[in-house]
């Protein structure tokens, strides 16, 4: 699993690896030596948790959405995973902006491509067919953009997706929806 | 809803020891009863498991946008997972290393590392005093504020690995090392002596501060 992020995240792979002994440490050991080895770092983590708690809490909203969330959790829907994420599993191609961000949903024989770039979102239904769609942005969205796909799967929105969203498809009488991502 | 100080009622009288704090096998009861439809095993989770989640996404030092975002989107796919999360007790696992890929996506995707040092992050501690508690110990407050103020500038100003594995551990209540090794990526195993070194640097810091 770790593997599929390395590329470019060198930095947090030695994390592991090192052993910790680059020069943010190094004057690491006289400290220890002088201190005799006895502090109570159980009380400063602790601390450090108050202060957490204090000036880096939760944001309240925040907590209420993930409350919330529970609505998601669907026995009614089938769920289509994310298969492939441009941004993960393509190689990056040298000097290029604005990449669209091409990704592939699955449920079994079924499929969805989906392109987001900033003038909003297109997309297909594999194997072609219509399908009803709706693009959630939360646990509660009170009015979702609709979009139907045509006979051959292909469907388009003029607006971007901001923020977490999913993609929740009526097609062949079954409900499928696509895992939640963050565009 | 006070948030981030009072831990999870779910969790109220299980020991908080090292290496199973939020207790493994409680969560994945009450992941299975939630997945059985109740909505109070939902919120237990969630009330445990938040500040858990918040503390990765805050340790890769994302804008507060994105931050919100990921956090956001964690969640959502953790609702749709439930009942296909093969291992219910490693809940926090899967929730720590769904946010640390979320991060690394945007940060990816967008190479735009902002540091949260943001001023106003520091004054927020004046609005969580009420009139009243500033009139009764306003002496005592005032330097209880300034410790914890100087506290959490010194560790800011910890290396990027130790402020990012400390971000994590300080997480309430107190994450398993399981869950921190998801959520950052680094090896069980030497998270501990990691730990130890990062305090005693930050205890340094402290310490010389106070000696000017």
């Amino acid at each position: 699993m770790n593997g599929m992020y390395d590329d470019g995240f060198g930095a947090f792979d030695a994390f592991g690896q090192e052993p910790f002994d680059d020069e943010e440490f190094d004057d690491l050991e006289s400290e220890q030596a002088d201190d005799g080895g006895e502090f109570d770092d159980g009380l400063l983590e602790e601390e450090l948790r108050q202060a957490a708690a204090i000036l880096d809490p939760v944001p309240a909203e925040l907590r209420q959405l993930a409350m919330d969330a529970y609505a998601l959790y669907d026995l009614d829907a089938r769920l289509a995973e994310l298969t492939f994420d441009s941004l993960v599993d393509a190689i990056p191609v040298r000097g290029a902006t604005d990449v669209p961000r091409m990704l592939t949903f699955t449920a079994g024989e079924l499929s969805v491509d989906v392109e987001v770039t900033s003038e909003g979102l297109m997309g297909q239904v594999m194997p072609p067919q219509p399908a009803g769609i709706e693009v959630l942005t939360g646990p509660q969205t009170l009015r979702p953009t609709t979009l139907t796909a045509d006979a051959m799967g292909r469907f388009t929105s003029a607006a971007p997706p901001t923020g977490p969203f999913a993609l929740r498809l009526r097609a062949g009488g079954e409900v499928v929806v696509t895992e939640w991502l963050r565009a | 809803m006070r948030a981030g100080t009072v831990p999870s009622t779910a969790y109220d009288g299980l020991p908080y020891t090292r290496g199973g704090t939020v207790d493994r096998k409680e969560v994945g009861a009450l992941v299975q009863s939630a997945v059985d439809g109740d909505a109070a095993a939902w919120k237990a989770i969630v009330e445990g498991l938040s500040p858990l989640v918040w503390s990765v996404v805050r340790a890769h030092r994302l804008s507060d946008a994105d931050a919100h975002e990921v956090y956001q989107t964690v969640w959502f796919r953790f609702a749709q997972n439930l009942r296909r999360i093969r291992e219910p007790e490693k809940a926090g696992s899967w929730l720590a290393s769904t946010a640390r890929n979320e991060c690394l996506k945007v940060i990816k995707g967008l190479r735009r590392l902002m540091p949260t040092d943001d001023p106003q992050l520091l004054d927020r501690i004046s609005e969580e005093r009420t009139p009243e508690q500033s009139l009764i110990d306003s002496e005592e407050e005032a330097s209880e504020a300034e410790r914890i103020r100087r506290l959490w500038e010194e560790f800011e100003q910890l290396g990027e690995r130790c402020r990012q594995l400390l971000r994590v551990l300080m997480a309430s209540p107190p994450p398993s090392y399981l869950d921190v090794s998801a959520g950052l990526g680094i090896a069980v195993g030497s998270i501990g002596p990691m730990r130890q070194r990062c305090l005693r640097r930050l205890r340094a810091r402290l310490d010389a501060g106070r000696a000017l």
